[in-house]
């Protein structure tokens, strides 16, 4: 009974400075998931009991089972669409290299109780050294059921689109949360059911994008005054991090444009202080990397022959031809192009239109970079990977395109 | 054009891209969707029958490590399908548990464990 005093004399909310009254039910259930995905990850990394990896998802499914029935008929058309992806999932076969030998793949080693280091070198196809919160989320889901099979760990990959999608609900309304969807549609499509963490790394680098606009960019004091943002803006940005390699690069960039624009409107030394809070985000993937570093595993593209793979294709221009060819020769970039242009040119947000096209520009700078020293052989590595890698970019114009058009008056 | 209009037709754009996607970009089969929580459920639709039998000979003779032979190696897809799919039963290369495919021939210390329609499994 004493204890039960204590709690109520204790206002958690002001020992947080968080004033919770202006946070909405649906903010609060993206928190926790995201939360608790990370959570999952974090249970692996430590070796916790299984039981304490089964609480877990189960608080995950108990978290969207009320999002779903707290008020069905609240973003009506998100719930009934994400249940069709649901069903589509369940009803497809993971069989591409990716899904399989990596992603999945990880999941599996990871629900038998081993670490993946522990595979020998036969298995170094599987790109050992990637990033593991997504299969250690597939993992999670087999280890609540007690068995693994080919078809339902990859429901949890698609779960895991979940927090964005909600997250989004609350800043776009109706007609231009359609729009939205139909834009996911457009430029994640399979990859929101075939068991690849493309989409996931696209829907979460937006995501990321736009919480770090709220947070640096727009002048309103409304978010960058609540803790709760940053709080969701830090599990957002370890996500993107540590679900594929692509993640560290995109996040970067963001913080990089972010300190940019700080620095040319002088609002630097006001913000340095929230900007080192939220670089902290990029811990969990450098010890992974250190971790994987000390393991005597590297990474293909990242390591000491770039220089060697660079130097002889940097001077050819045909290279920067064949690129751009694969890069932005697709009709996803083009109508996201186009989308973006148009919102901007019926409305002119200079601050949002810069935002956007320096992270544009810095991260397909990173990809030139990336392709030309590619240790692969150049074609085969743009013909396999371009238009999966440009789904990020495609999917950043096209949102920003959609979230300009809600703020025209 | 209304806004109720306007959003009327963008749920129809939407539910025809959740038609494009699930009927054209899916690989949806109804015999998966059935029973999709079941042990063996999709297996034939995800590897291909080779890899299938690699798993059902290794199961039924309690093999908990494999090699392959060097025929088996060279075919990539075999190679990585194989290896993922039968985990936790682990490759190794001192494992004296050798798959070879059913038209090579074995060295004559080796001793024929089990052959399937596609491979043949040896203790070397």
């Amino acid at each position: 009974m004493k204890t039960v005093k204590l709690l109520r004399r204790v206002n958690i909310s002001n020992w947080l400075n968080v004033d919770m009254t202006k946070v909405t039910l649906n903010e609060k259930i993206v928190f926790v998931l995201s939360f608790l995905i990370l959570n999952n990850y974090l249970f692996f990394s430590l070796n916790l009991p299984l039981l304490a990896i089964k609480i877990n998802f189960l608080i995950f499914l108990f978290t969207i089972a009320l999002y779903y029935f707290k008020n069905f008929t609240e973003n009506f058309f998100l719930k009934i669409f994400f249940l069709i992806i649901i069903f589509i999932s369940l009803g497809t076969p993971a069989f591409e290299w990716d899904a399989r030998s990596i992603w999945l793949f990880h999941g599996k080693v990871m629900f038998h109780g081993n670490s993946i280091f522990s595979l020998g070198d036969s298995y170094s196809f599987s790109h050992i050294e990637y990033p593991n919160l997504a299969p250690a989320f597939a993992s999670g889901l087999a280890i609540l059921l007690g068995y693994w099979n080919e078809i339902f760990p990859k429901l949890s990959f698609t779960l895991m689109f979940l927090p964005p999608l909600i997250l989004i609900n609350s800043f776009l309304k109706n007609t231009h949360y359609l729009i939205f969807l139909t834009v996911v549609f457009f430029t994640i499509g399979k990859f929101l059911f075939n068991g690849w963490v493309d989409g996931l790394i696209a829907i979460y680098f937006v995501s990321s994008a736009f919480l770090m606009y709220l947070l640096f960019i727009i002048n309103s004091n409304f978010y960058r005054n609540r803790l709760f943002f940053y709080l969701l803006a830090f599990c957002f940005f370890v996500s993107l991090t540590l679900i594929k390699n692509e993640g560290f690069a995109l996040l970067l960039v963001l913080f990089t444009a972010a300190f940019l624009i700080k620095l040319y409107k002088g609002e630097f030394k006001k913000n340095i202080l929230k900007l080192i809070f939220l670089s902290t985000s990029f811990l969990p993937i450098i010890l992974w990397k250190f971790f994987c570093y000390s393991k005597g595993i590297g990474n293909d593209y990242i390591n000491t022959n770039i220089l060697f793979n660079l130097s002889p294709r940097i001077g050819d221009l045909n290279n920067y031809i064949t690129i751009s060819y694969f890069l932005f020769l697709n009709e996803k970039f083009l109508l996201a192009l186009i989308l973006y242009l148009g919102s901007f040119w019926a409305k002119f947000d200079k601050e949002l239109f810069s935002f956007i096209l320096i992270v544009t520009s810095m991260y397909i700078l990173i990809l030139f970079i990336i392709y030309l020293s590619t240790p692969y052989d150049f074609y085969w590595q743009l013909n396999s990977s371009a238009a999966r890698i440009i789904r990020s970019i495609c999917f950043l114009l096209a949102f920003f395109g959609v979230y300009n058009l809600r703020i025209i008056k | 054009m209304t806004a109720r209009n306007t959003k009327i037709l963008f749920l129809i754009i939407c539910i025809l891209q959740l038609f494009y996607l699930f009927n054209f970009r899916s690989g949806f089969r109804y015999e998966i969707i059935k029973d999709p929580f079941s042990e063996n459920s999709g297996i034939s639709y995800a590897v291909s029958n080779e890899v299938i039998e690699s798993k059902s000979i290794l199961k039924r003779n309690k093999i908990a490590h494999f090699n392959l032979s060097t025929k088996l190696k060279e075919d990539t897809y075999f190679y990585q399908r194989s290896l993922e799919f039968n985990y936790p039963v682990i490759a190794k290369q001192s494992s004296e548990f050798i798959f070879f495919t059913i038209e090579e021939d074995i060295n004559e210390n080796c001793e024929v464990i089990e052959t399937g329609k596609y491979l043949k499994l040896v203790k070397c």
